[in-house]
């Protein structure tokens, strides 16, 4: 079956008097398989937004192609925009109108039966608060009355730009089972962008991870984070002033073992086999009292993935996030098979990457 | 057609239209009401007497008045009035009248205040007023809806709805103008029908005769027209705005400034015919059908002066073409811009 969204080489500059343009899309390619959920994850700014927006007609690009179940768009979005419900980053409504309303109007514009409204407000729980205006709505209700809205017209293919922003933990729980039954029993596709790794990690089946408006890695979450599981072992020893000494008995006895002393333990990456670390420390006679293998999650596969892991001291700053070249985005590890590469020359102006195509 | 009819409810469902709607119903009412309490069909008898002897009471007091009248040939006599007696005003006039009229005696009239609303002469007037305000509300109105759905961020997620901007503009627009249409014609019809009920009360309605209706009809219809064109042009400010308060400023920074200018470069350029730069001129041409310019600083004894006319298919021709100017701009706006 073919890619339900095709994205490839999108790009987006926002020019600005004085300044330096800025490519908030530099080369941006996406691509979600039909009745999956998919997670759109990246740091602040790295133009997850911007690229929601720019597939839904909401702003224009300044090259790249995208297609939604086949069709180009934005010149196609009227033929297939009524197969698509989204949610486009903490969306507002008219104030004074009651959710209930807003909700009525909306259907009626699209033709969609009234009976519709009713069923989407049962199912994002707003039921008894529908005939309050949006004036008085919480941050969680705004957010619940939005995926209402995109639940409407029930979708093929649901496009949620974090959706979860602002959902007590009733409402993140009964949304992830809502998108998974979507997705997995009604065959909805699903796109969600978030920020919240542990949420995805239970949720979605396959993501991108994208960096300063290109990609770095995409492909099912399993093997991400099973790629980058480069195990790393937590030691420790029951007198902690033991610690520094450990650490250096370990990187002496083999090259490439890396020991960190975190507080009260000792983190040692690069080694063999756990079996090693215990011969290791005890022939300088050092015993440990405890010693576990840490498998990587989502969040740490992230930081490391996005160069965004906080380092002491120190914040790190919007646009820091890591830089792919184009061509590295190509070979990264764990990837779903990508096409062909869209733009070989990276450092080459939208002119050159306009011939090539 | 779904979305047209979604639009027209969406502007009906603003608290705003409700307002202003029940302020226009309440302002025709009133005036009504006002013009029928004013208006008598002639003095009571009582109050004739009663001013007929205030008037008495003055005339005892004035000396010449006096005289005159005990005086059949006053007139002749003295040499002051001499020249009564060869004005044509004189001619068939009784003397006591004369002696009113020229010497300054005090007649009930003078005391007695009585106004005739004559629905023949003055309905097409309130009626136009009406319409002009009517529009007004709807220029506001429109603009509002649209700068207010701007602003809040519902015409974001109302264009991941219907992704065909154009189509999305067009029916906002044709929504306003329906609205503005409706608003006209049942505030038009319900003037028409309480002032044509005052005038059958308290008033004289007159000869509603074929030309009558011809006149006043052309003079309405016009004046709709200007209310449509005053719609366009909020919708289109909001919409290139993106805020109704953009919009209102646009609007009133021109109803403010637009007049200083015109006072400016009449005191300080010698141009002819200043009042030309003000749209009040060419509203007003458009209108009445007609208006004349007259330059003073041309004028002579011996001659009037130069004279510009401006016509109202000329005036239309102006207004149309600004309304237009802007509808074009915020139509290409709208098309390139990203929706933030
Ligand atoms: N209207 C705009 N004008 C100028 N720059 C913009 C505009 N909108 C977005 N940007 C820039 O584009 C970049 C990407 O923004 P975007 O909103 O897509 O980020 P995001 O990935 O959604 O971030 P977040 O996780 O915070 O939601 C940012 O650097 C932002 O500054
Ligand atoms: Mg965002």
């Amino acid at each position: 079956m073919p890619p339900i969204i095709e994205i490839s080489g999108l790009r987006k500059t926002y020019r600005r008097s004085f300044r330096q343009p800025h490519h908030a899309l530099d080369g941006l390619d996406l691509e979600v398989a039909a009745g999956q959920v998919h997670g759109f994850l990246g740091p602040n700014g790295s133009g997850k937004t911007t690229t929601l927006r720019a597939l839904l007609g909401l702003i224009r690009v300044d090259g790249g192609t995208m297609r939604v179940f086949g069709e180009e768009v934005p010149h196609r979005l009227p033929q297939v925009v009524s197969r698509i419900g989204a949610v486009v980053e903490s969306p507002q409504f008219f104030k004074h109108f009651s959710g209930r309303l807003t909700l009525q109007l909306l259907a009626e514009s699209a033709g969609l039966p009234k009976e519709r409204v009713e069923a989407v407000l049962e199912q994002v729980g707003l039921r008894e608060a529908a005939k309050a205006s949006v004036k008085g709505y919480s941050l969680g209700m705004r957010q619940r009355l939005a995926v209402a809205q995109a639940l409407l017209k029930q979708p093929q293919l649901l496009i949620l730009d974090e959706p979860a922003n602002g959902l007590d933990p009733a409402g993140i729980h009964h949304m992830r089972e809502l998108l998974q039954w979507l997705a997995h029993e009604q065959g909805v596709t699903v796109v969600v962008s978030s920020h919240l790794l542990s949420e995805v990690q239970q949720l979605c089946d396959s993501m991108t991870i994208v960096s300063r408006g290109r990609r770095i890695v995409d492909g099912s979450v399993a093997d991400i984070i099973a790629g980058h599981s480069g195990a790393s072992l937590s030691v420790r020893v029951p007198d902690a002033g033991a610690l520094p000494e450990a650490a250096e008995a370990l990187k002496t006895a083999k090259a490439g073992v890396g020991a960190v002393v975190e507080r009260d333990r000792l983190v040692v990456t690069g080694a063999p086999e756990p079996a090693w670390v215990t011969q290791t420390l005890a022939e300088s006679g050092i015993y440990l009292s405890e010693l576990v293998t840490q498998t990587k999650n989502l969040e740490s596969v992230f930081l490391e993935l996005t160069g965004t892991a906080p380092q002491p001291g120190q914040t790190v700053q919007i646009g820091q996030s890591v830089a792919v070249p184009q061509a590295a985005a190509q070979s990264a590890p764990a990837g779903a098979p990508i096409e062909a590469p869209v733009n070989a020359a990276p450092e080459s102006g939208p002119e050159a990457e306009e011939a090539q195509r | 057609m779904n979305l047209f009819k979604a639009e027209l409810r969406r502007i009906a469902r603003r608290r705003l239209t409700l307002v202003f709607g029940i302020l226009l119903l309440a302002g025709v009412a009133g005036l009504s009401i006002i013009m029928a309490s004013i208006s008598t069909k002639g003095p009571s008898e009582a109050d004739l007497a009663a001013a007929q002897a205030q008037a008495d009471e003055w005339n005892e007091q004035n000396p010449d008045f006096r005289d005159c009248v005990e005086d059949e040939s006053y007139f002749e006599q003295n040499p002051n009035y001499s020249w009564v007696e060869t004005d044509p005003e004189y001619e068939g006039m009784e003397h006591r009248e004369a002696c009113e009229y020229f010497v300054g005696g005090s007649r009930a009239q003078d005391y007695i205040w009585t106004y005739t609303f004559s629905f023949e002469d003055e309905a097409p007037f309130v009626i136009i007023g009406i319409v002009v305000v009517t529009g007004l509300v709807m220029m506001m109105l429109s603009s509002s809806a649209i700068g207010a759905e701007w602003s809040s961020g519902g015409m974001s997620n109302l264009m991941v709805w219907h992704p065909n901007r154009m189509r999305l503009w067009g029916t906002k627009l044709g929504a306003a103008l329906t609205a503005c249409a409706a608003a006209v014609v049942v505030l038009a019809v319900l003037a028409f029908g309480l002032l044509l009920a005052a005038a059958a009360l308290r008033g004289e309605i007159g000869d509603l005769d074929g030309p009558w209706w011809e006149e006043t009809l052309t003079y309405v219809l016009r004046t709709g027209v200007l209310a449509l064109g005053m719609t366009v042009l909020g919708a289109s400010l909001a919409m290139l705005g993106r805020h109704t308060a953009i919009a209102g400023g646009v609007i009133a920074g021109y109803l403010i400034i637009g007049d200083l200018i015109v006072q400016m470069v009449s005191m300080n350029l010698s141009m002819k015919f200043p009042e030309r730069l003000s749209l009040y001129t060419w509203v007003g041409a458009w209108i009445t059908g007609r208006v004349e310019l007259q330059d003073w600083s041309s004028m002579t004894l011996e001659s009037a002066g130069d004279v510009m006319v401006i016509t109202w298919g000329e005036a239309g021709l102006l207004l149309g073409g600004i309304v237009l100017l802007f509808g074009v701009l915020a139509t290409w706006s709208f098309q390139r811009r990203d929706a933030a």
